[in-house]
């Protein structure tokens, strides 16, 4: 097996793996930094795919403050609130890094400085955006900087396992499959960096790509770490539902659709937000997805079985110059964003829980890093629209520059362990020894089994058939093949694997969903559908322990604010 | 997928190095709805008729430009391109052109991200501005000078349509001739005079015979030929303003 060297190796390439590779050498250039991802650098993961935009407090009449406190009462008061608080200092600094370093441009306002949109659940218009597809242009410019700079590439590269030094108290480095040839390579490293991005693809109607499939989450769990908040699964309610087998449906239509005045109709045509909540479509992604799922639920659907979402009223002429985007990507499907009717569903989007890590992000396991949507902690119960991509890289940034630290002040190779690398290869290959079966149908199994069971609305029977129809898939996916005729770009293979990762962290998010007995945020229990004492809140960690987990709690530290407090006067 | 009805062949040009000599085109019958699209087809394939295909695919929304193949011999992003539309007819899939095939679909992005990487693609600045300053000021008219040019995904199907890049790989290519007027044409940019280097040489913008078929197959709406068309034009008022002006023109 090849073994590879370096100083930093950083896993991913969204804004997350990107500003930790660029900030670590601004730090000092003389590091070896090496970058893998299992697509093409800059092209898979998701913060490309990012349309609504970028939290920041710029304006006059903003503050940090007020950003902070919408992002702990839209995080139902479960954030952790030193991390929340240097994502909305940092994001300040990183929004003008973005422009004037690294030549980003977002949309202006006639004066010429930067235009800021509104955004669901915020008491402030504070979205920076390019159009509705802010993504593209961020992750663009990222990845011209890194192309421009002598940053090693290890593309179409997956991580396989996290491996300890043989004496087990630190990290050693990261066990890899080139995809390109099928060969297992060893990567040692002084640091690295856990920023492949969550991605709950595990549900019928989901958002990200579909390379995204929790490898990170997988990796920390089997190697002991703790995740925290993984009940939290954030369905955004606008999915584009476009026909029943296209898999364009579940792609996002842009929270600003919402914030900018959008209706939410049900299948009768009724606006029927006001039932739920005083703030209508403008209110909070979970509620939002709630409201549209109980209408499902009621049967008041459309053909295809969602809601309708309109903006004829707002002008079809000023939606297609704000929505570009949004309108070309519902004509592709057939709807008429701007002047008729579009079909959405709410879609899994994003991971709130995840590693839990420092603000200088470090993590229980020394050599270990992790930044962006591998994490958990920063946006608690639920994240704002906008604060996404302001996490990942906000926080890259800050991953960059404590790793280039960490490396020069106690770095050093470790000698891996050995049978770890070995146990890892043995169980990749297992698939390869049996006789090629329906992996595709496993992973229908499982988009049913958590969109009905661990998806919007829970309760404890439910959930309880889940961990049973989990451990039943995971028995399933143990017993299917797949062809180990050619192991070269082998997508079947990859299949296979992401599969195992996703059913392990589906299992991770079920018995987070057990344990809490309260509903909050992106977690709603019909069986326990208050939200508790926000006083004496607590979020949940979960840990890989034998078969199973442990599932513990612990009380949240309200270090900057308490409930019923503000910062904002 | 019970509701299937139709039927549709589709030809996929299949090329493993290791055993076939030359590509060889390979035919499956693959059920389809009117929803789907070209790149669940070939999903179709490498899920229940063949595991063995190779392809790249990341967002199947048309915005990281993983997917584009030659789909009836017009490069195309597949996920944005429906079955329907070829039905009843067959539709025939290969790599792009004019890019080594690395596999079946896959193609080799080398040379693209080679050239993307030396024509210097970030800001050079005008004027310093540190962070603390905060943004520099740009006008909507200013921004709009640039900013379709700024939309590209990198998904080389203008180059597989140029059929000036197919005949001198040298030929620096529409979409990153784009992306250098990008940022020769952002207003906090000074990097002209070492961009124009490269844009003005032999593999520059003149390489460019004009056929505008790079514009016609972009997802994004870039516009390439008419990057390098205004380029074009500068670069030759560029080389008559250097016989008039003292210490040549580009400053």
């Amino acid at each position: 097996m090849q073994t590879l060297r370096t100083d930093i190796l950083i896993l991913g390439s969204g804004g997350a793996g990107l500003f930790a590779a660029l900030h670590a050498h601004q730090a000092d250039p003389k590091l070896d930094i090496t970058i893998a991802v299992k697509g093409l650098l800059g092209k898979c993961g998701c913060t490309r795919m990012v349309q609504g935009g970028y939290n920041v407090a710029l304006a006059a009449g903003d503050s940090i403050e007020r950003h902070f406190m919408d992002t702990i009462e839209g995080g139902k008061w479960l954030p952790n609130q030193d991390l929340a608080w240097k994502l909305v200092t940092l994001a300040v600094e990183r929004i003008h890094e973005l422009e004037n370093e690294l030549g980003c441009f977002f949309d202006r306002n006639p004066d010429g400085s930067i235009h800021q949109k509104a955004f669901a659940g915020q008491t402030f218009d504070r979205t920076v955006h390019k159009g509705d597809l802010t993504g593209i242009e961020i992750i663009n410019r990222l990845a011209e900087q890194i192309w421009s700079r002598k940053i090693k590439r290890l593309e179409e590269h997956r991580a396989v396992a996290l491996i300890k030094a043989k004496s087990g108290d630190a990290l050693a480095g990261v066990l890899m499959i080139d995809m390109r040839t099928g060969e297992f390579a060893f990567v040692q490293a002084k640091a690295v960096l856990l920023a492949t991005g969550g991605g709950p693809t595990m549900y019928k109607y989901h958002t990200p790509s579909g390379d995204k499939s929790c490898d990170g989450l997988a990796m920390a769990l089997r190697a002991g770490l703790t995740l925290r908040d993984m009940e939290m699964v954030q369905f955004h309610p606008t999915g584009l539902l476009a026909g029943t087998n296209t898999r364009m449906t579940g792609t996002v239509l842009e929270e600003g659709l919402r914030g900018s005045g959008g209706y939410l109709l049900n299948g009768a045509g009724e606006r029927f937000m006001g039932n739920y909540d005083a703030r209508l479509e403008r209110a909070t992604r979970d509620v939002v997805s709630r409201g549209i799922y109980a209408e499902m639920r009621a049967g008041r659907t459309t053909p295809n079985g969602g809601v309708h979402i309109s903006m004829a009223h707002l002008g079809p002429q000023n939606v297609v110059k704000q929505f570009k985007g949004m309108v070309d990507r519902c004509a592709d499907s057939g709807f008429d964003l701007a002047g008729g009717l579009v079909e959405v569903v709410p879609t899994a989007h994003y991971m709130m829980g995840g590693v839990e890590f420092k603000p200088d992000c470090s993590t229980a396991l020394p050599g270990l890093f992790a930044a962006g949507e591998d994490t958990g902690g920063v946006h608690g119960a639920n994240r704002l629209g906008g604060n996404g991509v302001a996490n990942s890289t906000v926080y890259g940034g800050v991953a960059g520059e404590e790793m280039a630290a960490w490396v020069r002040a106690q770095g050093e190779l470790r000698e891996p362990d050995a049978e770890a690398i070995a146990a890892t290869e043995a169980a990749c290959r297992a698939p390869l020894g049996r006789r090629p079966g329906d992996v595709e149908g496993v992973r229908e199994t499982l988009y049913e089994l958590m969109w009905d069971d661990v998806g919007i609305v829970r309760d404890a029977k439910g959930l309880a058939r889940a961990r049973g129809a989990l451990a039943e898939l995971q028995a399933r996916l143990d017993t299917t093949g797949v062809d180990a005729g050619d192991l070269r770009y082998n997508l079947a293979w990859h299949d296979w694997l992401n599969l195992n990762n996703l059913i392990l962290v589906s299992r991770a998010i079920c018995e987070a969903a057990l344990v809490r007995e309260n509903s909050r945020g992106a977690h709603y229990r019909e069986d326990f559908p208050d939200a508790g004492e926000l006083a004496t809140s607590t979020y949940s960690l979960v840990q890989a322990a034998g078969a199973g987990f442990s599932v513990s709690r612990e009380p949240v530290q309200f270090t900057r604010v308490r409930p019923g407090e503000s910062l904002v006067g | 997928m019970a509701d299937t009805e139709k039927i549709i062949e589709i030809e996929v040009l299949r090329y493993r190095p290791e055993q076939d000599k030359e590509p060889v085109w390979q035919s499956y019958k693959v059920p389809f709805t009117d929803d789907m699209s070209v790149l669940q087809g070939v999903q179709y394939i490498k899920d229940y008729l063949d595991e063995t295909v190779s392809f790249r695919w990341s967002c199947r929304m048309a915005i990281c430009g993983s997917c584009g193949m030659m789909i009836d011999d017009k490069p195309k992003l597949s996920c944005k391109t429906f079955l329907r539309d070829y039905y009843p007819g067959k539709l025939r899939v290969e790599a792009l052109k004019h890019l080594p095939i690395e596999r079946d679909l896959i193609v080799d992005a080398t040379d693209f991200i080679t050239k993307l990487e030396s024509i210097k693609p970030y800001i050079i600045p005008k004027e310093e501005r540190t962070l603390a300053q905060g943004e520099y000021l740009q006008t909507p008219e200013q921004r709009d000078m640039y900013e379709q040019f700024s939309s590209c995904i990198n998904c080389m199907l203008c180059y597989a349509a140029c059929p000036q890049y197919g005949l001198n790989p040298k030929f620096t290519g529409p979409g990153i001739l784009a992306l250098m007027h990008r940022y020769n044409a952002d207003s906090r940019d000074g990097g002209q005079a070492e961009r124009n280097e490269l844009g003005y040489a032999d593999e520059g913008y003149w390489g460019c015979t004009a056929v505008g078929y790079c514009s016609e197959v972009c997802p994004k709406g870039v516009d390439p030929a008419n990057a390098i068309n205004q380029n074009k034009m500068n670069s030759a008022i560029n080389y008559f303003t250097r016989f008039v002006t003292p210490g040549g023109a580009d400053k």
